[in-house]
Formats: structure tokens, C-alpha cells, sequence
């Protein structure tokens, strides 16, 4: 296995003539063994971005490149990618080992040798005893790992994953999310993932980026963008939260102070980027509902909010209430759930929360 | 159908059900009429009159001198025709496969025309086009290529342009849908694991589309062997076809009942490329979806 290399994506535009741009001001850097996933709905640009990598689509403006070398102008066929394509794109009238072998025969690499290295690859996948079966009479699952088998075999400088688990029921799509984690692992590949799956981003990128309107919102550990959100498309986009609109009255110590419509007052931190609001401004701040906490009586936390519980499900995992604040409806997630301690509705409680987990957001449309 | 609906009617309920159900067979009655009169009786009297007095007609037509050379002609014609439409076709259905939507409109009025065109004026237009003070050797003497006209009418060449002409939708259309089965990430994947355009072709589109050229093959082939006129407008007397044979037994000859056992065997020699061609249209794609 050669080394991977760092893919370098720099300033890319993508436009179909006129002022609409597909893809804008695109920048990041995928490092070497690196998973990284552009993340966002349709239409945000995340496929075009990546089928620009590819060699599928023109570039712009902007550079794309591998060690410092740009392949914008590169063919697809001359770049060196393992791509695997949205429903598997498989050769239909291959074998599994036929179709493995595909990228070596193109090397010239003779016919043993590419064999015998298909085989190995579709045993690190755990399809051997399949080579000689034609794509359509396997599973989905097992179609996946032909496509990822077929696209690592040749030492890619990375792996493009293009939504490749789109097609498959959830169960299976969980249990590939972590083979193919691991294998990436082991392998030590670098992989751009595209997906509109927040969980499956979460579960297996080092950094995402989140993606809307042809541009990176914002880019982070799944943590970091989970729990510090930018915008509030970013706090919408990746799981739930409480939006809590208000006034800043002002900041220290690092952190926001801002007065609800209520006129109770809670902290939060700053905005990732925009600056700190000044005084009077107005602030959006986002809490996710297992971070908000419905308090006993004499306990208190960095901030506190009255309500009245509206609802209480209990959903297994965890249990639901919904808390009538500061003149709307807040999600309060938590797991310490029982039938004795379950707050029923109308019981008017105190919610709290740390100031490190509130977020005030930048004032942005994305 | 209606004698014996309008005769005893044991369960009126399930007769009602029957009437619902077979509702859209009715709309058949006009065709099936039309098909029974005009396809379906002559087909009885042909095989009457082959089969009148025993197998002696067969026998006629069997012992005759000029039929080996006469079937020899329709295989050889029609293979030659079958290649160069298949040639022709692959180009034509890869550029209607591969052009914009407006370019792909104009050229499939260019592949549908000679089918809206009967094959009397396409006969003598190629006449037109091929004779000695023609178009074609107006330019060829105009370029100089030659000095005198050349033969290009009445031979086996003219015979074979003429029918290509006409069977080209037969070669294009099947060989179009093939490709167009074809997913065009399959062709992506292949370009991302190295193969440049030639590969692309080779390694997937060809042997994604041979099933449809063995299609267009077997249809264009069986097209071909029903040739008639062009062989007696463009070709020459030695390039007399199966179907020319026929004509000679009923009409030279007034032997109708030798040209009957001969459209009979010409029938029997043609009837298993029909349903192996039919039978190929559903088992060919790969077994994708």
C-alpha cells in the first residue's frame, strides 16, 4: 500500500454560465488517512464538489490538488481516485473478480497477477468464495463491498464515497458505516464521504464539513459542529435543538449573556464567527434538548428558565418532555427517566443548563 | 364468441365477470377480423395448395436447377446487408445515443425517414442516383476518380445499398435501447478506474451492447431474406432472390402450388431466427435490473 496523499481543494467554483454558482468558494484540505464528510441537503453542492475531484465536472475557478500538484485539468481516467458511485455502478457483465481486477487490467498488469490481488482484496472485505458471481446475484451489502473492493485495489491517492449507502435498509447501512470505517482504518486510506445523513457523518468522519448553497458553512470534529454549531442551519441540520431568541446584554468571560423574552437571563457562548454581539443586539441561541435539564428543587445551574412540562413521552432510549419557556416550546431529552420521578404535565419546573453548552449563533442565513 | 355467449347462461354472475375481464379483448375484434381475412386465409390456401396432390410440389421446387443458386444469393445478399447495416447501425445509434436532445431529434427523423418511405421510391431513387449519367458518377467523373462512368446499377453492390437503405431502422433501433440501458455511472466507474475513452468502449459499452446487436443481427437477417423488388429494380438477373423464385413459379410459370411449397419452406427456414430473435429481447440485458 503506497501512502496516501493530501488532497488539497482550494477556492473552487463551480458555475453553469451566469451568476448561479453550483459550488462557491469551496476550500479544504483532506490529510493524509484523513475521513472527511461534506455534509448537507441536496442541492448544496457537496456531489458537484466531489465529481469535480473526480474529473467529472470542469473546474471554475480554483485549484484542485494531490501533493501540491493541481489535476483540475487532469481527465478522470489520469487522476487516481477509488470512487464509488451512488447505487454501486458495478460492471454487469463481469464477475465479482472480473470487475475487482477491472482498475489493475487497465495498469497492464497480467491476468494472474490482477487475479490473485482481487482476491486479496475481496478477502479483506470478507467476499472470497464470491469471485465468481455475477453483481446482480448478490445483496446489496455484498454489492457495496465489491464497489469499495474495486476501488481500493489499485492504491488510490483516496477513496470518494459518493452517498454509497443511500440504497440500503438501515440496519445494513449501520453495520457497513463501521466496516468501512474500520477497513479505512486498517488500510489507512484517506476518504471524502459525501452524504445528507447527519448520523452516518457523525458516525464516521473525523471532520465534517457542512454544506448549504454551494459553500462550507462550517467545518469541525462531528463533536465540535454537533455542540457548537455556527449557524442555525447547522444546529437545524445536524439533529435537534432549541432555538431561544433574544437580546445580548452584554459579554464576559468569554461567554454571552442573553435576555429571553421572559426577561430571565441566560449564558451561552459566543458565535463562532461574526464577532460578539454587541449589547442590545439581537442573539440566537441554540441548546440541544439532552443538554437542557429540568432541575430538583434547590438545584441551580449556570443559567435557569421557568416553564410548565406540556408533555412527557418515554421513547425507550431515552424520555421526551416538552416544556412551555420563555413564550414557546422547549424539547427537554433526558435518560434518567421513571415512572416515579416522571414530571406529568401542567407541574410548573425550573430548566437549566451549563453556558458551555448553549450556542449563540452567527446572525447568517445558512 | 358472441354465438356462444348469447346461447345458455348457467351463472349469469360469473358470466358478467367474464364479460368485464375479457372487455378489452373486444377492441381486438376489428384487428383479428382484418388479420383473419387478410393474413390468416391466404395462409390456409397457401398451405393447400402446397400440400395439393401429396409432396409432389415440394419435390418440383426441391429438383429445380436454379434453386441453390437462388437460396445461395438470399443468404449471401442478405449477410452481406446484415454486416454493413450492423456497421452502420452502431455508428448511427452511438450518435443518436450520444447527441443533444435537439441534434437527436433531427437525426431520428433521418433513421425513421426510410421507414415512412416506400420502397418503390427508395428503389428508384437509388436507380436515379447509381445509373451511368447519375449523381454518383457525376461526382466520381467530376473529381476525376474516373474517366468514363462506372457500373454501379444493376449488380449485387446495388442490390446491397438499396436494402441497407431500407433495414437500417431495423439495425439502429435495437442496438439504441441497449444503450441506452446502459447506467452512465457504469461508464464513470470505468473512466475513475483508468480507462480511457477507447477502453470505455471496449471493456463496457460493446459487450454491454451486444445483445442488442444480436438482435438487430437476427431481425435485420430475416428482414432481408423477404427481399423482393430491390433485387428486380437495382440488381441484375443474377442476383435473383428466394422471394423473386416465388414470383417466378406463380407468375411465369402459373405454377401456383409450387410457389406455395417454396414460401412454405422459405417460411420454415425463418420461423426459429423470429423466435430466437423474440426470445433474446427478454434474456440479453445481463440479468440487470
Amino acid at each position: 500500500m503506497s501512502a496516501p496523499r493530501r488532497l488539497e481543494v482550494n477556492e473552487v467554483w463551480k458555475s453553469y454560465g451566469g451568476d448561479l454558482y453550483a459550488v462557491r468558494d469551496v476550500s479544504f484540505v483532506l490529510e493524509p488517512g484523513e475521513f472527511l464528510t461534506l455534509l448537507g441537503p441536496s442541492g448544496s453542492g457537496k456531489t458537484t464538489t466531489l465529481m469535480m475531484i473526480a474529473g467529472f465536472e470542469t473546474v471554475s475557478r480554483g485549484s484542485i490538488r494531490i501533493d501540491g500538484r493541481d489535476i483540475a485539468d487532469q481527465s478522470p481516467e489520469h487522476r487516481n481516485f477509488g470512487i464509488v458511485f451512488q447505487g454501486y455502478a458495478l460492471f454487469p457483465h463481469m464477475n465479482v473478480a472480473e470487475n475487482v481486477a477491472f482498475p489493475l487490467r487497465m495498469k497492464g498488469m497480467g491476468k494472474r497477477e490482477r487475479l490473485i490481488k482481487a482476491a486479496e482484496m475481496l478477502e479483506k472485505v470478507g467476499l472470497e468464495g464470491f469471485a465468481q458471481r455475477r453483481p446482480h446475484e448478490l445483496s446489496g451489502g455484498q454489492q457495496q463491498r465489491v464497489a469499495l473492493s474495486r476501488a481500493l485495489v489499485f492504491d488510490p491517492d483516496a477513496l470518494l464515497l459518493d452517498e454509497p449507502l443511500g440504497a440500503l435498509d438501515r440496519k445494513l447501512r449501520e453495520q457497513l458505516q463501521i466496516e468501512i470505517k474500520e477497513l479505512q482504518k486498517r488500510i489507512g486510506i484517506s476518504v471524502l464521504l459525501v452524504t445528507h445523513d447527519q448520523e452516518e457523518a457523525m458516525m464516521m468522519s473525523d471532520r465534517i464539513a457542512v454544506m448549504a448553497d454551494g459553500g462550507i458553512v462550517q467545518m469541525g470534529t462531528p463533536a465540535d459542529v454537533y455542540l457548537h454549531p455556527a449557524t442555525p442551519f447547522v444546529a437545524g441540520f445536524l439533529g435537534e435543538t432549541n432555538f431561544l431568541p433574544g437580546l445580548c446584554q452584554g459579554a464576559s468571560e468569554g461567554y454571552v449573556s442573553v435576555k429571553f423574552r421572559n426577561g430571565e437571563i441566560g449564558r451561552a457562548r459566543p458565535p463562532r464567527f461574526g464577532g460578539v454581539p454587541a449589547t442590545g443586539d439581537k442573539a440566537l441561541v441554540s441548546i440541544r434538548p439532552e443538554r437542557v435539564r429540568i432541575l430538583k428543587p434547590g438545584e441551580t445551574m449556570d443559567s435557569v428558565i421557568e416553564g410548565r412540562v406540556v408533555s412527557g413521552t418515554f421513547l425507550g432510549r431515552h424520555a421526551r418532555y416538552i416544556v412551555e419557556a420563555e413564550g414557546q416550546q422547549v424539547v427537554v431529552s433526558t435518560t434518567e427517566w421513571s415512572e416515579a420521578t416522571a414530571v406529568p404535565p401542567g407541574t410548573a419546573v425550573r430548566l437549566g443548563w451549563s453556558s458551555d453548552d448553549a450556542q449563540s449563533l452567527a446572525d447568517v442565513k445558512v | 364468441m358472441t354465438a356462444s355467449s348469447s346461447g345458455a347462461l348457467p351463472q349469469p354472475r360469473r358470466f358478467l365477470r367474464l364479460l368485464n375481464f375479457r372487455d378489452s379483448l373486444w377492441l381486438l375484434a376489428p384487428i383479428a377480423t382484418l388479420y383473419g381475412i387478410f393474413a390468416l386465409i391466404p395462409f390456409a390456401l397457401i398451405v393447400r395448395f402446397a400440400f395439393a396432390d401429396g409432396g409432389t410440389h415440394f419435390a418440383t421446387v426441391l429438383e429445380s436447377r436454379i434453386l441453390v443458386r437462388v437460396a445461395t444469393n438470399t443468404v449471401v445478399i442478405s449477410l452481406m446487408t446484415t454486416v454493413v447495416a450492423l456497421v452502420l447501425g452502431y455508428i448511427l445509434a452511438a450518435g443518436l445515443w450520444r447527441a443533444g436532445p435537439k441534434m437527436q431529434r433531427v437525426m431520428l427523423a433521418f433513421v425513421m425517414l426510410p421507414f415512412w418511405t416506400a420502397v418503390l421510391i427508395k428503389n428508384f431513387a437509388w436507380a436515379a442516383l447509381l445509373q451511368d449519367n447519375g449523381l454518383a458518377n457525376t461526382i466520381l467523373q467530376g473529381l476525376g476518380l474516373t474517366n468514363g462512368p462506372v457500373t454501379l446499377l444493376h449488380n449485387r453492390l446495388a442490390v446491397i445499398i438499396g436494402m441497407v437503405h431500407y433495414v437500417l431502422p431495423y439495425a439502429v433501433f435495437p442496438i439504441y435501447s441497449a444503450m441506452q440501458a446502459i447506467d452512465r455511472k457504469v461508464e464513470r466507474a470505468a473512466r475513475s478506474l483508468g480507462a480511457g475513452t477507447p477502453s470505455v468502449i471496449w471493456f463496457v459499452i460493446l459487450p454491454l451492447t451486444l445483445p442488442g446487436v444480436y438482435s438487430a443481427a437476427l431481425l435485420v437477417f430475416v428482414v432481408s431474406v423477404g427481399f423482393f423488388i430491390t433485387p428486380v429494380i437495382l440488381g441484375s438477373p443474377a442476383d435473383m432472390m428466394i422471394a423473386n423464385l416465388v414470383n417466378y413459379y406463380v407468375r411465369e410459370l402459373v405454377d401456383f402450388n409450387a410457389g406455395a411449397a417454396l414460401a412454405l419452406m422459405i417460411l420454415g427456414a425463418v420461423v426459429p431466427l423470429i423466435v430466437l430473435q423474440q426470445s433474446m429481447g427478454r434474456g440479453g440485458r445481463h440479468g440487470a435490473h
